[in-house]
């Protein structure tokens, strides 16, 4: 029924965590940092759905609309945070961004 | 009887408690009456104990009651217990008949003093130590009583504690002490390892010459320092810093007796090692002329007195040193009366002079104290040994049995006989320096009688009481003819030399002479003025620095010691220790810092922190499995 | 073949594009070849619900704030190479190689297979069922999750109220 093994799906998988996971560590760019976030979620979610393609049951699509949720909310208050961010007229650079500092 | 014993020893103890507990809520001169009443229970115990053990024959004149088991380790066991027989008993005698009476003496010395109460509570405290000394079942209780007994020592010499003199001579008295505890216990150790117990059974067992002769020594040392003897002698003198009574009790007539006490009652180990008995002998005798002549030059009333303290004193290691135990235990005895009431007398001519104790600024007291005077005269004529007064039967007994030892028995023997004469050319010195001649210039002006009330009442009684005893407490034993004493201690302690009737003779003769002698001249200098005191400058000096003991301790002890800690105050414990503990706050703080440095508020870093931790926490998961 | 190397291409860009409007335009790309991938596994639930979910509503929420935000750029490879990238690059290649090995070695050869499936293995029928009855708290927690999120959008996008009240001086 599919081409590839599962394996391949896995290998996609793998590598949009890893792509995502750059996004994150090297832009400065909030925004792009979220966008690199939802492609990691992404990449999870296909792990997910692949597994459960493995094993038949129906755990994994579960999970993975739920994850698509939670992935939905969290967008909705990063993009809140730069709004606001915005308004207040702080730069948008995460480096700056660094009151935290010890 | 055993009842009689247990309340002896604990009658002063709850009076003490009972004074310190009641603190202010009782007025002063109450707590010195509790302290004298629970004395003269105390006294009353003995009696009945005394009673007890003379209804009873010679075997079985030994009677332990036991408390409880203090003390129980492994296969040793420690009991405390009370025993009660012929050594002791006579012993709980003198220590609550004088004691009573010297507290009872104190009630008008002390009168009008601030701290009257602390005052009485140590002393009810004294008492009880010195009991539980004498009473103790066995080495580890007699041990309590000794460590009790030198801290009542240290409370009653510093209790006028404003003045740094008394201080420092309470820390010296209580330092030395330290250092003959420190050596009983030592012995102590070699017992139970050897015997397992400190029952006062094992003394007697079998050990091997060198450890027989440890045990001695470590006994001997603890006695050599409670009692004053060379080398730990010099905090005798300095402890006359304490009240009068403080130093008729406690250092006349009862725990600087305890050496003795110690050495008759180990007499066992001593004889297994009779090059320690022997060297206790010679130190007494050594002692007894060094102190002999340090007494001739001193000029404080009290310190005369202590001296002659350390010399009598000596006399008796001398005797128990050579085996004569009983011999040493009457002059025990005979000078507890004799040298408390030199004390009190003394204490009363103080009290009249304003606490003037300079004897350079005293005369003719006789003639305004006639009373004081005789009671002194009386103390003065015992303690030289004069026919029939009390030191006459005592010391020459001890005297006699020297010649019964041998040769070296006959050298100490000798020194005895000049230490005889030492002694009546000290006391009599003394008596006629105060009481002598017309009265003095700062006499006339400051001399006020003694009241007639209580407070001198009190005073008063006690010494006539025991200027009785002084009188006619020597008869008790005259060796050729009746020696109860030594038929009572023969169940605890046979004596190893027995003079012959011609030796007791003899001594008693020399001695009578000698002593004769020494009042002689010092009639002819001091009172009679047919002489000019020699003056031999460098003599004086030697004796007037007490033979340089202080300075060659200070030298030898002290100055190192200092020298050593404050050595190791700058190198070790400034570096390291205060140094060690900057440093460590100093480090932590710097690695806080580092590790703050990791908070750089940046996003990324932590995104790339835990991206990295992932990583490598896969690595572990997969290696591990 | 296609949809899954659209995916990674995709995927590189978002991250590579200077533009943030570019990279969300480059987001939808992967998302839609993201809902390919999942067809062709027979989840067709799954797949239906990412495009109108993810890239309907998420994406275009995206935009909106891009657009609102306006054109800023920064460029993720300037300055050279810093600690901090050199960091990321090693931690991302090391995660990427793990999950490789990591499931080559466990899954050995049973990844070449797959399941036989029912017909309605994706159905909305049969996920509508499993969120009803075996996974009702996942469903139950998942709407309280959103509605949390719907309130704290709306108290960070709301305007402050205190600088409006602020009573000009007579």
């Amino acid at each position: 029924m599919n081409g590839p093994g599962i394996a391949w799906y896995l290998a996609v998988a793998g590598f949009l965590f890893g792509t995502g996971a750059l996004g994150v560590l090297l832009r400065r760019n909030p925004l792009i940092v979220l966008l690199s976030l939802e492609i990691m979620l992404n990449g999870a979610n296909l792990a997910l759905i692949s597994f459960a393609r493995l094993h038949g049951g129906h755990d994994g699509q579960i999970f993975a609309l739920a994850v698509m949720a939670v992935a939905a909310s969290e967008v909705v208050v990063g993009l809140g945070l730069i709004v606001a961010l915005n308004r207040k007229r702080i730069p948008l650079d995460v480096d700056r961004l660094s009151s935290l500092r010890g | 009887m055993v009842t009689g014993a247990w309340i002896c020893l604990l009658s002063p103890l709850a009076a003490a408690g009972l004074i310190t507990l009641a603190g202010t809520r009782i007025t002063r001169r109450g707590a010195g009456y509790l302290a004298t009443a629970s004395c003269f229970v105390a006294f009353g115990g003995a009696i009945a104990s005394f009673a007890g053990l003379l209804g009873r024959d010679g075997e079985e004149r030994e009677v332990v009651s036991t408390a409880w088991t203090w003390l129980s380790a492994g296969s040793y066991r420690s009991g405390f217990e009370i025993l009660v027989d012929p050594l002791s008993v006579l012993m709980m005698l003198i220590v609550s008949g004088v004691g009573g009476l010297i507290v009872a003496y104190s009630l008008g010395y002390m009168d009008r003093d601030d701290e009257e109460r602390r005052y009485f509570a140590y002393m009810a405290l004294f008492v009880f130590s010195m009991l539980l000394l004498v009473q103790g079942g066995n080495l580890l209780l007699l041990l309590a009583g000794w460590g009790m007994v030198g801290l009542s020592s240290y409370l009653l010499i510093g209790y006028w504690h404003e003045r740094p003199s008394a201080i420092a001579a309470a820390k010296k008295a209580f330092v030395m002490n330290a250092i003959g505890d420190a050596t009983m216990a030592l012995a102590f150790f070699l017992l139970i390892k050897e015997g397992n117990s400190l029952e006062f059974g094992i003394l007697g067992g079998e050990y091997s010459s060198t450890t027989a002769n440890l045990i001695a020594l470590g006994l001997l040392g603890g006695a050599v320092a409670k009692s004053a003897q060379l080398p730990l002698q010099t905090w005798l003198p300095d402890a006359m810093e304490g009240p009068t009574p403080v130093s008729a009790l406690i250092h006349a007539a009862t725990m600087v007796t305890a050496g003795v006490y110690l050495i008759v009652r180990t007499h066992p180990i001593f004889e297994q090692a009779p090059a320690i008995a022997d060297l206790a002998a010679g130190l007494g005798a050594g002692t007894l002329l060094l102190a002999g002549l340090i007494a001739l030059v001193q000029v404080d009333i009290k310190r005369v007195i202590a001296y002659s303290t350390m010399s009598q004193i000596g006399y008796m290691f001398l005797g128990v040193g050579l085996g004569a135990y009983a011999n040493g235990m009457f002059h025990l005895i005979t000078h507890a009366f004799f040298k408390a009431l030199l004390f009190m007398a003394a204490g009363i001519v103080i009290h009249a002079l304003a606490d003037e104790q300079d004897i350079r600024r005293m005369g003719g007291l006789r003639q305004l104290m006639p009373r004081t005077y005789l009671a002194f005269f009386i103390g003065s004529l015992a303690l030289v040994g004069i026919f029939p007064f009390a030191g006459f039967f005592s010391k020459d007994s001890i005297l006699a049995a020297a010649m019964d030892a041998g040769a070296y028995g006959y050298i100490l023997w000798t020194a005895g006989l000049i230490g005889t004469f030492l002694t009546g050319l000290y006391t009599f010195r003394l008596l006629y320096l105060v009481f002598g001649g017309e009265p003095s210039p700062f006499v006339r002006e400051h001399f006020h009688a003694p009241r007639r009330d209580l407070v001198g009442i009190s005073m008063a009684v006690p010494v006539a009481i025991l200027a009785v005893l002084s009188v006619i407490g020597g008869w008790i034993q005259w060796a050729p003819l009746w020696h109860p004493i030594e038929t009572w201690l023969e169940t605890v302690a046979e004596p190893l030399v027995t003079p012959a009737s011609w030796m007791d003779w003899t001594t008693s003769a020399i001695a009578l002479l000698l002593g004769g002698a020494g009042w002689l001249v010092a009639w002819l200098l001091y009172s009679a003025h047919t002489y000019q005191v020699p003056r031999f400058a460098f003599a004086q000096r030697v004796l007037e620095h007490k033979f340089y003991f202080d300075e060659l301790y200070d030298a030898v002890f002290y100055r190192p010691t200092v020298r050593i800690a404050k050595a190791f105050y700058r190198w070790i414990e400034n570096p390291l220790i205060a140094g060690g503990t900057t440093e460590l706050g100093d480090e932590t703080r710097d690695l806080g810092g580092l590790v703050a440095r990791l908070q750089t508020g940046l996003l990324r870093t932590y995104a790339l922190a835990i991206a990295s931790s992932v990583a490598v926490l896969a690595i572990v998961f997969v290696a591990v499995k | 073949m296609v949809a899954a190397f659209a995916c990674i291409a995709s995927a590189v860009a978002v991250v590579s594009f200077r533009n943030p409007f570019y990279s969300a335009l480059a987001l939808i790309g992967n998302l839609a070849s993201l809902a390919v991938l999942f067809l062709l596994l027979s989840a067709e639930f799954v797949a239906a619900a990412q495009v109108l979910v993810y890239a309907g509503a998420v994406m275009v929420m995206f935009l909106f704030v891009i657009a609102y935000i306006g054109p800023r750029s920064d460029s993720p490879w300037a300055g050279g190479p810093s600690w901090q990238t050199v960091g990321a690059v090693l931690a991302g290649a090391a995660l990427l190689v793990e999950i490789i090995v990591v499931i080559g070695l466990k899954a050995g050869g049973r990844l070449a297979d797959s399941a036989d499936v029912r017909e309605s293995f994706g159905s909305p029928a049969e996920i509508g069922r499993l969120f009803l009855t075996d996974h009702l708290l996942a469903f139950e927690i998942t709407s309280i999750v959103l509605l949390v999120a719907a309130i704290g959008g709306v108290i960070l996008g709301a305007h402050s109220r205190r600088a409006a009240d602020e009573v000009p001086p007579l």
